[in-house]
């Protein structure tokens, strides 16, 4: 199993999620977060926003579906623009649903 | 060592908290989050008490000038849970143990009962002390 955290724009995780969703992939959590990039946060003009709003969703999938969460989130979450975000896929060993007690998604 | 993410019922912390410190694991972060499931956001009110009433109503798309333009082609609006995330680091001889707690005080049987992952951990420091690897956790 993979464990996919997708951090992206606060106002692209409707969209995002629902694309999720109309993908095969409902179950998701959802954080919100504060933190920066490279570029070490944002400057308009005289301020500097150290730390920048995201919605940090986690979602975890079987192995072979990863690569079709991740482009999906990179379809919906793209704008072009610095700020974007990032998308880390990690490994989950195991995975139990506390509903039945069994292992497994 | 092991991390070990579970996501559980907002209700069920106290008990769970105090069952993990049963099997000696009193080290945790907890969150708070919101998500959904394989039912995708469905609350269920008698097993859900404690979800606000008016939460299902909500919309949750932000006013902003893009959102507007989107709107007509949104279909339904998102809908989350409200959950709590507990994250614990432990040594690999203690991961049964501490699975078998959560699944045991969390189980209800209703769909929302929520998972618990179980995910490799290559290294830890305890800052105080600048101490490595699995002591670290103890």
């Amino acid at each position: 199993m993979k464990m996919i955290r997708a951090f992206i724009r606060p106002e692209k995780e409707q969209e995002t999620v629902l694309a999720l969703e109309g993908a095969g992939f409902p179950a998701l959590t959802k954080f919100h977060v504060f933190g920066r990039g490279k570029d070490g946060g944002l400057k308009v003009g005289s301020v500097h926003y150290d730390e920048l709003p995201k919605v940090l969703l986690m979602v975890v999938v079987e192995d072979e579906q990863a690569p079709r969460v991740v482009d999906v989130v990179k379809e919906k979450a793209r704008t072009g623009e610095i700020g974007d975000g990032k998308i880390f896929v990690s490994a989950v060993e195991e995975a139990h649903t506390i509903r039945t007690g069994e292992k497994g998604l | 060592m092991k991390e070990i993410w579970a996501v559980i019922r907002r209700n069920k912390l106290p008990d769970t908290k105090k069952a993990l410190e049963e099997t000696g694991s009193f080290a945790m972060s907890i969150h708070s989050v919101e998500g959904r499931g394989r039912q995708g956001g469905v609350i269920f009110r008698e097993i859900d008490p404690y979800v606000p009433e008016h939460y299902e109503g909500v919309v949750r798309v932000k006013p902003t000038p893009s959102r507007y333009a989107l709107a007509h082609t949104l279909t339904k609006a998102v809908t989350y849970v409200p959950k709590r995330l507990l994250v614990l680091v432990v040594p690999d001889e203690a991961v049964r143990d501490v699975i078998d707690a959560l699944v045991r005080v969390n189980r209800t049987g209703h769909p929302g009962d929520g998972k618990v992952f179980v995910m490799p951990v290559e290294d830890a420091v305890r800052i105080r002390t600048g101490e490595r690897g699995t002591g670290a956790v103890q």
